[in-house]
């Protein structure tokens, strides 16, 4: 019973031509990318791509992939396709995570060891400018909008809200201990910032930079501190919320309208970002100990398989449909 | 010379931006975060043990294989093909209890290694706090009017050592961090193998 929604997909997939998607997961260890395909969840392949891969992305038109390689400090540029490096983009030094701009340029990179935010151009691949921010900034977050940028700095515990034109700072929202992770829901309502050692995830009102909620998590038979959320991902139409919770080694799911948690799914161990197929069928979270990475079919909410990839999988994203 | 110093240098740096954050134990010396306990709904799904689990989980039998299982000699296919023949005539009772008494063995071996690890650090620092005080004699010795040649070479020698002591210990830090979740992996795989034959 509980596998008919996925033969439902896989009829589906077979169905309609062209549904595989490329999923792409950096190995902070093994200093590699998996690719991974989004149809049959086999590994396509292998590939070197600097030191400590964390932060990925990839261009709205799937031309390009970008690379946080933190230990060569630099952002590495490949071919989604051929995985050929393109070029590099500057950053500061141990780049983490960043975010593009919903345009898919500029890139907003958190440079996690000189408390800045470095803006690079994508095309001409200038830094467009540096903002200084809290200390060990280290979440990236663009409204939908993509008028304001959120870099959350993990020591001074706070949500910065940046301006994207002026590239200034114009509200600080203080969050609980060590704030990770931003992401906002698709109307640009409501904006979520995972705190990894607080235990929690503040819902703030984007209009008034003010918390209106605080999720709080508790699983049956697990310490408190084990509990630290990280990776957020919104459905498009904002039903549900996925927060990673790390050592906990599972998922949250939350319903958006009531902030409530709905249930919680064992992944793999430390599972830390998400990524979903962009038909919202599949979510995919990274488990940097067990080194595997699970999909969960997001409308059953199973975990349908989990994948072996490369040591200490970090980051992950999933190509869009072929234009 | 440099490197060593570049190597005191992080460490003292390391414990002051942990000392600066509460969550954090200035002594711990990993880059993971320290987590002194393991608990069993992190690798373990099944129902949580009770009283009659708990009874089980103590039957000679249980234990023995619980101690088997948890031997990481032991490749994973041999424990899931020892797992599947208990699993045989075991309801999910038996199932929990085999977990528990799994979990029993690994938690306090593990809470162990977090807690040497921890002495590691503080011994660690204290050896970069006497590197230090040796280097400031050792500077004091020389800039003497008449230096005594003879305390300088003594000095220095204890110095040269502390220096390579401090640098192994160092380079050994990476293996010794990896071995707490090398034991979570353990336990995780094994709770992974066992709650798969939950009926």
């Amino acid at each position: 019973m509980n596998h008919l929604p996925l033969a439902a997909a896989l009829i589906l997939a077979t169905a309609v031509p062209a549904a595989a998607n490329r999923v792409f997961v950096s190995n902070e260890k093994s200093n590699d990318v998996t690719v991974l395909d989004s149809d049959t969840l086999e590994v396509i392949g292998t590939y070197p791509v600097g030191n400590r891969p964390r932060g990925i992305a990839i261009s709205p038109d799937g031309s390009e992939l970008y690379i946080c390689v933190s230990d060569d400090n630099i952002v590495r540029v490949f071919d989604p396709e051929t995985m050929e490096e393109l070029h590099t983009l500057p950053s500061g030094p141990d780049p983490e995570l960043f975010v593009l701009h919903p345009s898919g340029n500029p890139l907003y990179i958190a440079n996690e060891d000189d408390n800045l935010v470095t803006v690079v151009d994508t095309q001409t691949h200038e830094r467009l400018a540096e903002i200084p921010v809290g200390v060990e900034p280290e979440g990236m977050g663009v409204s939908p909008d993509g008028k304001t940028v959120i870099n959350t700095s993990e020591t001074t515990n706070m949500a910065h809200f940046i301006d994207s034109e002026t590239f200034e700072i114009y509200a600080n929202t203080l969050v609980d201990s060590r704030p990770r992770f931003a992401e906002y829901n698709h109307d640009g309502s409501k904006l979520y910032v995972s705190s990894e050692i607080g235990g929690t995830v503040s819902v703030i009102d984007p209009t008034t930079q003010q918390i209106v909620d605080k999720i709080e998590f508790e699983i049956p038979g697990v310490l408190p501190e084990a509990i630290q959320p990280v990776g957020v991902r919104v459905t498009n139409d904002g039903s549900k919320v996925f927060v990673a919770l790390g050592p906990a080694n599972r998922v949250a799911v939350i319903d958006g309208e009531t902030d409530e948690i709905i249930d919680y799914l064992l992944v793999g161990q430390r599972v830390w970002q998400m990524a979903f197929t962009p038909d919202e069928s599949l979510l995919f979270t990274t488990n940097g100990n067990s080194n595997d990475v699970s999909a969960i079919d997001v409308e059953s909410l199973e975990v349908v398989k989990s994948i072996q990839v490369g040591q200490q999988p970090w980051g992950v994203v999933v190509a869009p449909d072929a234009q | 010379m440099r490197n060593w110093l570049f190597g005191v240098a992080i460490w003292t740096a390391a414990a002051g931006i942990a000392g600066a954050q509460p969550a954090h134990d200035p002594t711990w010396p990993c880059i993971q975060r320290k987590q002194p306990h393991l608990s069993l709904g992190q690798v373990w799904t099944g129902p949580q043990p009770d009283d009659a689990t708990a009874a089980i989980a103590r039957d000679p039998e249980v234990r023995r294989l619980a101690a088997y299982l948890e031997q990481r000699r032991v490749p994973m296919e041999d424990a899931e093909a020892r797992i599947t023949e208990f699993a045989e005539d075991a309801d999910n009772q038996h199932l929990t209890a085999l977990m528990s008494a799994v979990f029993h063995q690994i938690e306090p071996e593990r809470s162990a290694l977090i807690d040497g690890i921890a002495r590691y650090g503080t011994s660690q620092q204290d050896l970069a706090k006497r590197i230090e005080a040796r280097r400031a004699k050792m500077e004091e010795l020389e800039a003497a009017a008449s230096p005594d040649f003879d305390a300088i070479d003594a000095e220095e020698e204890a110095l040269d050592w502390d220096e390579r002591i401090f640098t192994d210990r160092r380079q050994s830090l990476t293996y010794v961090c990896e071995t707490p979740i090398i034991l979570e992996q353990r336990a995780f795989a094994l709770g992974r193998a066992i709650a798969s034959h939950l009926k």
